[in-house]
């Protein structure tokens, strides 16, 4: 392939400078920055002149003829088979608007598009020193090019269209390179400046001339009308590809042949600057049972006045100079996971991360000191140390909503007498020894290999002694009691406790049924059964540290908004406290995995959750106040090692 | 301890010891169903529309001790059968106001229907009744509940807003 050749017959064809160059496949950035002079070594000295002053006058004359196609082509390739036009040479040598990029490569008028890019950096004052450029240019470019790369082809057997160096290399080579001398920054790649120059490129007649892309892929173009719905525009960047990838000259040239002379050149429309996004890492406790996450709207009106969200947001907003509707729109917060409105978060806080859409400038150590300042001023919600991390490390963040385990602590409240209490149905309710004893050791899966069925449990198989649920009992009991064993406390008590449990069982049964929830051994059955299921799971096979294994439906608070299955999911923990100064109440600390529904778990939502605490207990209890103590992720990520 | 969870809340503040029913559900109801005196029914109505059907404590069923047996097979519908898909419930029951959710069958064999009292979409049926039957006399208003329904925003809030509230059911019933 002789570049000579090449470069005479597009410029034949009606190609600007620039685009001769792209066509042979130059790719050196220095040639587009100074295209007049590099041009020289391919033109014949014939060609030199002239073009300046041919361009004003012809500028006119080209308007009336860009609906006629190939009126240039013809005279360049052999022009035999056609027909269509016998319009004289005269006008092969014009040079107006590029036939190929339509004139965005094309030098003159540039100073707009510059002062446009000036004058919004001057607003958004930028901070980053570099940048990156792109263009989106007209669709009809795509077209034009693949139409000259087919008679290139056809011209010079062996033309490559992979030899064409692309539009918005060629431009950013010209066009950025001067932009940056215009606003004193450095142009970079796309992959390593975090701010980024968009420069949009209309061209009037863009749409009217893809029409023929109907014609060379009808196919293509009948299945995206159709269906009209998943497709909201017919032309598309990827439609034109799609279409021009298989289209073949022959193909175009029958549809009118996609090179017409064009008659206005493609305008700078408008401009982008964006930044990319910044994170910002830390903990955030919460110290309010009045407060959610996020903005509590309900038909329009506010519920609550504030949340963890905008006390967080303010000084960071101010720092940016954003008003708060620009800050709800550009900062968002991405925690792991959330607390009820009127669950506290205290320890160490719930990892957070928020993303700052298009920053002017990263905030300094100071800024980001007082900031935590200013959100622990709010005396609702408190942040020790707010640090920069980069994008990457927000998969940690969302890895911790789903598989880290969190302690919570509870204040619970026993209402009625547990079945295992032998006390007067009219004494008052009171958390006893027995039960902190229980909870402490209740487990409804294997402990260790030593998990044999015990005498006790044999014995009391028996006194029931019928049905094949009775099996199942016998196990839980013996779960049950060899934690029992196991506890290191009131040795002497514990065959006490199985045996008053089993007497007041059945006294119960007899008598009063009122004030229990219900039969004793239905109670028992279920819990049996809910974890002979979770036991057979291979799920909760080799979960040596898991003491509870829970199945929980979709609570009723969000069951409107989620679907309604039945969770699996583990206590790992789980400590009892009685409150010595409140007969009736105990502290709960327990360590759940990720996505259990601890007030459901602590109440049992009408035994929707399963075995719930009141199952431990035999009696029924509620929770009065519940905090996160500890959300067990590290976070935020340590910073990267100095380079 | 700091931010002890003792003094985070009010334990004088009787809101706070509400029953978890009381807690998230405004009840209403309908007396004498299908003209038949003390058919009562309770709807509980969650604040994010989800509905529970409950027999009210004034229906008749509470003052006959005989024992019972719930049945679930509603001519042909087996409302144990009811599966719901996906966040919009899809294939859950359709039902009418009409529509018989249970029925209690005593052993003396008499039995009677239990009504939902709404249009809507059958979520769930308490699974905890078809074992514990019991439930249904002993916690009528809690664990005892009959089953789960969920209808459009502005079917919950016309029979809402249609029924007989908490305080004027006391009223009529204490009379």
């Amino acid at each position: 392939m002789n570049p000579k050749a090449v470069y005479k017959y597009c410029k034949h064809l009606g190609c600007c400078e620039a685009c001769c160059l792209r066509y042979i496949g130059i790719k050196n950035p220095d040639s587009y920055e100074h295209v007049d002079s590099f041009v020289t070594i391919y033109q014949d000295e014939a060609d030199k002149p002239k073009q300046t002053f041919e361009q004003n006058e012809d500028l006119e004359n080209g308007n009336d003829n860009s609906l006629k196609p190939e009126v240039i082509d013809k005279n360049v390739t052999n022009g035999d088979s056609d027909d269509l036009t016998n319009l004289p040479p005269c006008k092969k040598r014009r040079i107006d608007v590029c036939i190929s990029c339509l004139g965005v490569l094309q030098e003159d008028k540039r100073f707009d598009s510059f002062s446009m890019v000036k004058n919004v950096l001057a607003k958004k004052k930028y901070e980053c020193a570099t940048f990156a450029c792109a263009l989106s240019a007209p669709m009809a470019t795509l077209l034009r090019e693949r139409a000259i790369t087919l008679r290139l082809a056809e011209e010079f057997p062996g033309y490559d269209d992979k030899t064409l160096t692309a539009l918005k290399e060629a431009w950013k080579w010209s066009f950025g390179v001067q932009l940056a001398a215009q606003i004193n920054k450095t142009l970079d790649s796309g992959a390593v400046s975090p701010l980024l120059v968009t420069l949009n490129y209309d061209y009037a007649d863009d749409m009217q001339e893809l029409e023929i892309l109907k014609q060379v892929s009808p196919q293509l173009f009948e299945e995206r009308s159709k269906q009209k719905r998943r497709f909201v525009t017919e032309f598309t960047r990827r439609s034109v590809e799609q279409a021009l990838a298989t289209a073949s000259l022959a193909a175009l040239q029958a549809a009118g042949g996609g090179l017409p002379t064009a008659s206005v050149r493609a305008l700078c429309v408008g401009m982008v600057c964006a930044h990319a996004p910044m994170y910002l890492a830390g903990r955030y406790i919460k110290l309010s049972r009045n407060l959610p996450q996020s903005p509590w709207i309900l038909d329009k009106k506010r519920v609550l006045p504030s949340s963890v969200q905008e006390i967080i947001y303010k000084p960071l907003a101010d720092f940016y100079n954003m008003d708060e509707e620009e800050a709800d729109r550009r900062l968002k917060l991405i925690a792991a996971g959330r607390e009820d409105v009127d669950v506290r978060c205290l320890g160490e806080g719930r990892p957070f991360a928020v993303e700052i859409t298009d920053p002017t400038r990263q905030l300094t150590a100071d800024e980001l000191a007082k900031a935590c300042q200013l959100i622990s001023e709010s005396k609702e919600v408190i942040v020790k140390q707010i640090v920069p991390i980069t994008r990457e490390d927000l998969v940690q963040l969302k890895k911790g909503e789903e598989t880290k385990s969190k302690t919570y602590e509870a204040l619970c409240i026993k209402l009625s007498h547990s079945q295992f209490d032998d006390v007067s149905p009219d004494s008052p309710v009171k958390v006893t020894p027995e039960d902190i004893a229980r909870i402490n050791s209740f487990r409804n899966t294997p402990q260790n290999s030593q998990n044999s069925l015990n005498n006790k449990s044999n014995d009391h198989n028996d006194s029931n002694g019928d049905t094949s649920d009775e099996e199942n009992n016998a196990n839980t009991l013996d779960a049950n009691g060899d934690s029992l064993n196991a506890s290191p406390d009131s040795k002497t008590t514990k065959t006490d406790i199985q045996n008053t449990s089993e007497e007041n069982q059945m006294a119960k049964n007899s008598s009063d049924a009122k004030d229990i929830d219900a039969t004793p051994e239905k109670n028992y059955v279920q819990v049996a059964e809910a974890m002979d299921t979770s036991l057979n799971s291979e799920k909760c096979d080799n979960l040596s540290d898991v003491k509870i294994v829970i199945e929980q439906k979709t609570p009723i608070r969000v069951l409107h908004r989620r679907p309604l299955l039945t969770r699996t999911r583990q206590i790992l923990e789980l400590e009892a406290e009685a409150v010595p100064e409140h007969a009736q109440l105990f502290r709960l600390r327990a360590r759940t995995s990720a996505g259990t529904y601890v007030k459901e778990w602590a109440h049992g939502e009408l035994r929707r959750s399963r075995p719930a605490l009141r199952d431990v207990l035999r009696a029924r209890v509620d929770l009065l106040a519940l905090d996160v103590s500890a959300v067990h992720l590290a976070w935020p990520p340590p910073p990267p090692p100095p380079v | 301890m700091e931010y002890n969870i003792l003094d985070s809340i009010d334990l004088n503040d009787p809101a706070i010891y509400k029953s978890f029913t009381d807690r998230y559900f405004s009840k209403r109801y309908i007396l004498n169903v299908n003209g038949i005196e003390n058919n009562d029914i309770m709807l509980m109505f969650h604040s994010n529309r989800i509905t529970l059907l409950c027999l009210a404590p004034s229906h008749f069923f509470f003052k006959k001790k005989d024992k019972y047996t719930l049945n679930f097979n509603i001519g042909k519908i087996d409302r144990l059968s009811n599966k719901v898909k996906g966040k919009g419930k899809k294939g859950g029951q359709a039902l009418f106001p009409d529509s018989v959710i249970c029925k209690v069958e005593w052993s003396d064999g008499s039995s009677f229907g239990i009504p939902c009292g709404m249009r809507g979409t059958l979520v769930e049926i308490n699974e905890n009744l078809i074992k514990n039957p019991e439930l249904l006399q002993e916690m009528p208003d809690s664990d005892g509940f009959i089953a789960i329904m969920l209808s459009s925003i502005a079917i919950t809030d016309a029979t809402k807003n249609k029924l007989l509230t908490h305080e004027d059911y006391m009223k009529v019933v204490n009379v």
